[in-house]
């Protein structure tokens, strides 16, 4: 398929988009930042029949509290988030993770859809939203379902969306106010790069340093997201000192399946999983003491 | 040379903080690059890269190709009217592969097309009919006798030796000797303007191609070779350049253009490479492995240096003979070392291609010298900086590889600078200043040195012109491209220096065979010192002529006439630049003058050195801070200082652009960079991979020069071009070893590779402990 045979179709509106998705055979892929697609189209990777534009689709692009839930349109791009007061306030680890994906214009042009649907073992927002226990709404012309996002991703690149689904909407629990989150990231270079491996906390905290429990999911040491499980139990064993700390990053090379490529090897993949847990938990124990 | 040139006082242009002239256009991103052109009739050229890294050719098929409709012409070797072969020194890269291919970057085909689309697609109808053949993918194996020979002389396309006094007797007279293995990088340079530009060839065979280039006169010869083609029909414009850093010193795609060229009816072809393209066929920075050993007495007196060092050029010669050579006269550091046993080997693979680039071999072997005399120094107990200012040459004294230094040498003087500078004063303040408790600094030094210009057994000259135009205002035209050191302001301030105008009058014109003279290439660290001689050397038979004009004007004597700002004037009368403009033309006189000159030269080679010694050296030291994270081995450089003699420093701001531009790429060097091969193949395939700094990575950049003034050299002054980038990669290593112990000998020092030296040093003192 060579580029200028594509199509294009910008529908004006999420039931036109649905609609499309419904009826159409030919080949499509939805197209909403264009980071990712643009880079595979020229790589002769992603070659659909038809683009569905859906950039344009504004009534999917918010962020608001709802009943106790906080919802993200899916095209809300990474600089929408990283400015978001609310989402500052009550989901700070999202923040963080936005803020170092890319260079800024990925992050005007972005979405988080986007960083969800292309589904890579590295996308940096995807760990923050297991740990704020994400639930996505994806849907058909006619159906509507909503799935957890741990259980949205089946492998490298590849989830549970149908042919004629899209996703529709992000809902998140909001932080209370004894929540603290952290996104930390290790690449080649502190901007612009992919994950090496990258780490999302998510703490709630009671008193001193002792902590009632939390979440912790990795990247880019999986197929696909992984939660440290093993880890997360050993939070609420006692205050989170220095050496205890240590001792549950040391466990998070048991969790962690990474592989070798061309960024690094499977062996510092899984030393850099205890080592980012460990600089992560005590940045995040520090920040919450002088709060 | 005027009187204004011997009075620094008098200055008015020369080592100043001049804009850059060419600084406006470039910032706004008003200026187009030759690849940025388009045309409504022009066509799209597309190049049919290599499947494999070796394999025979058995049969070339462009039917298929020829017949897609939009497809305007599809060549092979079979279409090269002359020489099918390019290179600087030994012409040994194909134009277009007949036989075998020898990298994936070897070109076997190429395509005209009404798009780029079609072009691409026409590239995949080319049928090639390959028998893959063993690949050659180590240099040192390559240089086994088992290995396939990959040109007829054989897989060692050079060898250089220098020897001096008796090595092997200094090693067991040594109270102390250091011995390590270094490795270095493939970097890539990374420039933002692929290879790429226009050719069209006009109705009476005239051909233009507008290619960046680093030499527009070299280019010409090599189309003209290889299309058997008067090379008087040929221009080549070769600046402006979106960067260029060594890597467009040898040919790129200027023969590709005019070939497609004689092919399009006079349409002009355009060719850009993809970063992809770019990354398989461009050369690259020749990867080393440095063996070192070198002995000390208990006081610090070097006594002996033994270097083995192999360089990996890839499929092709292009400059690796010169780039080795050039390591070796630079292997012992800038000083005396009386026993010396050097050996270097540029070797051929299959992986992609390698050649020019700043620094050219200086790179590779400073990090050995610079970080064994670290080692010496630890060892022995004495200051770095101490150490180093025993062992420097002094102009007059013998260097390392043996002759006598006779040009100006500022190491001594940089090295005080250093120990004099904030940074190292209170180094150990700085070190105890970590944010969080994992985290660990150190403060380093290293210096080095760099030729400038030409070796020996090369000629070496420089040209330029300068015209009155009828404005009144100078045209000045030199051979040596912008390609973004700021060369261009240099000439307009030695022209508006010695003319006596503002610098608003001069106009610069660089790189096009029909406006400038050969003046050799924009390479060496050269285009200051012979660029700026050039047009010193022209400026006063400007003055000549205008004096004497004037004269002819007013029937008066020349010795009545004065050249002041922006007139010139005789017994009270004034005369503008316009009116002698008109006067010369009028009487059909030229209202343009020549400058030529031939660069000095050592008399006496060294034999075997392939090269050395050059007449004319660059110093400099440069002073870093690193941190280190030692949960994940991340090194970030905080701070670095510069002391560069570049002799007379004709423009401070420029200056600075380069010492820092210099300092980032050398950060980038010893951090990031480096483009993996494996079996022949390219895993690193673009900018997704091949990291380069960021503002993000750029520290504070101090800049203190050390002016020792060179007597040959334009108002004194030198170049700096490459030295900017050395010095601070064995700096960064040793600072590494400051914070944390370890110590590097592998770049790139990626996270992971310093987090593992970390982990066997903390195994080791664990092991030590039981």
């Amino acid at each position: 398929m060579l580029v200028s045979e594509i199509d294009m179709i910008t529908p004006s509106s999420l039931s036109e988009c649905l609609a499309f998705l419904a009826q159409t055979n030919k080949k499509h892929k939805l197209l909403a930042g264009g980071t990712d697609a643009t880079v595979r189209m020229k790589e002769g990777n992603w070659r659909p029949e038809v683009w569905v534009n859906i950039k344009n689709l504004k009534e999917l692009r918010y962020i608001e509290e709802k009943e106790g839930c906080i919802h993200i349109g899916p095209l809300t791009t990474h600089t929408d988030i990283v400015r978001s007061p609310l989402l500052q306030k009550k989901a700070d680890v999202l923040v963080e993770a936005s803020r170092e994906v890319g260079a800024t214009q990925m992050q005007n042009m972005g979405t988080i859809g986007g960083n969800i649907g292309t589904a890579s073992p590295a996308g940096d927002t995807i760990p923050a939203l297991y740990v704020l226990g994400a639930i996505l709404e994806i849907s058909s012309l006619d159906t509507k379902r909503l799935v957890p996002i741990e259980q949205f991703f089946t492998g490298p690149g590849r989830t549970v969306l149908r042919v004629n689904e899209m996703i529709t909407n992000i809902l998140i629990q909001p932080q209370v106010p004894n929540e603290i989150g952290i996104f930390q990231k290790l690449g080649p270079r502190k901007a612009q790069s992919i994950s090496i491996v990258n780490v999302a906390i998510s703490l709630r905290m009671i008193e001193g340093r002792h902590c009632q429990g939390g979440k912790i999911a990795f990247g880019a040491v999986g197929p696909t997201i992984i939660r440290a499980k093993k880890c997360e139990s050993l939070l609420s064993q006692g205050p989170l000192t220095e050496d205890l700390i240590q001792n549950i990053a040391k466990i998070a090379w048991k969790e962690v399946m990474p592989i070798t490529d061309v960024r690094a090897t499977a062996t510092y993949r899984r030393d850099m999983a205890s080592a980012l847990l460990e600089r992560g938990l005590y940045r995040l124990i520090r920040r919450w003491e002088n709060r | 040379m005027t009187d204004n040139q011997t009075n620094p006082e008098s200055f008015k242009w020369v080592g100043k903080r001049v804009k850059r002239i060419d600084g406006p256009e470039k910032v706004t991103g008003e200026l187009k690059y030759m690849t940025d052109y388009h045309f409504d009739n022009m066509v799209w050229g597309k190049v049919l890269q290599s499947e494999y890294p070796h394999a025979k050719i058995n049969h070339i098929d462009t039917e298929e190709a020829k017949k897609l409709p939009g497809v305007i012409c599809v060549l092979t070797h079979k279409d090269i009217p002359g020489f099918n072969g390019f290179g600087i020194v030994v012409p040994d890269q194909p134009v277009l592969c007949s036989k075998v291919v020898r990298c994936t970057g070897d070109a076997v085909a190429l395509v005209a097309a009404e798009t780029l689309e079609i072009a691409e697609q026409a590239l995949s109808l080319i049928k090639v009919d390959y028998e893959p053949l063993e690949v050659v993918a180590d240099a040192e194996l390559a240089m086994t006798p088992s290995a396939p020979r990959l040109h007829p002389d054989g897989n060692i396309h050079s060898q250089v030796i220098i020897k001096n006094g008796d090595t092997e007797k200094a090693f067991q007279e040594a109270d102390i000797i250091v011995e390590n293995t270094f490795y270095s990088p493939r970097q890539m340079h990374a420039f933002i303007e692929t290879e790429g530009g226009w050719g069209v060839m006009d109705e009476e065979g005239f051909i233009t191609i507008r290619c960046p280039g680093q030499y527009a006169y070299r280019d010409r010869m090599q189309i003209a070779r290889s299309l058997a083609y008067n090379p008087e029909r040929i221009r080549v414009i070769s600046s402006p350049i979106g960067g260029a850093f060594g890597g467009k010193d040898e040919i790129t795609v200027q023969i590709y253009l005019a070939l497609l060229a004689m092919h399009t009816n006079g349409r002009p072809v355009k060719i850009h490479y993809s970063r992809e393209e770019s990354v398989i066929a461009g050369i690259k920075r020749h990867p080393f492995k440095v063996q070192m050993k070198t002995a000390a007495k208990s006081d610090g007196t070097l006594l002996a240096n033994e270097v083995r060092a192999v360089g990996d050029t890839g499929a092709y010669a292009s400059l690796g003979g010169a780039v080795i050579a050039l390591a070796i006269e630079h292997s012992c550091g800038p000083y005396k070392i009386p026993n010396v046993d050097l050996e270097g080997f540029c070797v051929y693979t299959n992986n992609g291609i390698a050649g020019a680039f700043r620094g050219f071999g200086v790179n590779q072997v400073c990090m050995g010298i610079e970080t064994h005399m670290d080692m010496i120094a630890e060892k022995l107990g004495v200051d770095p900086i101490e150490l180093r200012k025993k062992n420097v040459y002094h102009q007059g004294e013998v260097s390392s590889v043996g002759h006598v230094v006779k040009s100006s040498v500022g190491t001594f003087k940089t090295l005080e600078t250093a120990e004099n500078c904030d940074l190292w004063r209170n180094r150990e303040k700085y070190k105890t200043e970590v944010s969080e408790p994992w985290k660990k600094r150190g403060v380093s030094l290293a210096t080095s040195f760099h030729g400038i210009g030409m070796g020996i057994g090369l000629p070496d000259y420089g040209a330029a012109s300068i015209e009155l135009l009828q404005d009144g205002k100078f045209l000045v035209g030199v051979g040596c491209e912008e390609i973004g050191g700021g060369n261009s302001t240099v000439y307009a301030q030695v022209a508006a220096e010695i003319l006596n105008c503002d610098i608003s009058n001069i106009h610069v014109v660089q790189g096009d065979t029909s406006r400038t003279l050969d003046g050799g290439t924009v390479t060496a660290s050269r285009s200051t010192y012979t660029g700026g001689r050039a047009v010193a050397t022209a400026a006063p038979n400007m003055v000549k002529l205008l004096t004497q004009t004037a004269a002819e004007m007013l029937n008066l004597p020349a010795s009545k006439v004065t050249i002041n700002t922006n007139y010139i004037s005789a017994e009270g009368k004034k005369l503008t630049y316009q009116s002698i403009y008109q006067y010369l033309f009028d009487n059909r006189k030229t209202t343009r003058v020549e400058g030529h000159f031939y660069l000095p030269k050592e008399k006496e080679g060294i034999e075997g050195s392939g090269g050395a010694p050059h007449h004319l050296y660059g110093y400099l030291t440069h002073v870093v801070m690193v941190e280190v994270d030692t949960l994940t081995g991340e090194t970030d450089v905080l701070r670095v200082v510069s002391i560069p003699d570049a002799g007379k420093v004709m423009n401070p701001q420029g200056l600075e652009g380069q010492t820092e531009g210099g300092a980032v790429m050398g950060i980038g060097y010893t951090l990031f960079e480096d483009i993996l091969i494996e079996d022949g193949y390219h895993k690193t395939r673009n900018f997704t991979d091949y990291i380069i700094p960021t503002i993000r990575e750029t520290p504070l950049i101090e800049t203190f020069p050390v002016e020792e003034a060179e007597a040959t050299g334009p108002f004194g002054a030198k170049g700096i071009g490459e030295v900017v980038m050395i010095p601070i990669i064995a700096a960064i290593m040793s600072a590494i070893h400051d914070a944390t112990g370890a110590r590097i000998y592998h770049l790139p020092a990626t996270p992971e590779r310093v987090f593992n030296a970390l982990k066997s040093l903390k195994n080791k003192k664990t092991q030590s402990a039981r």
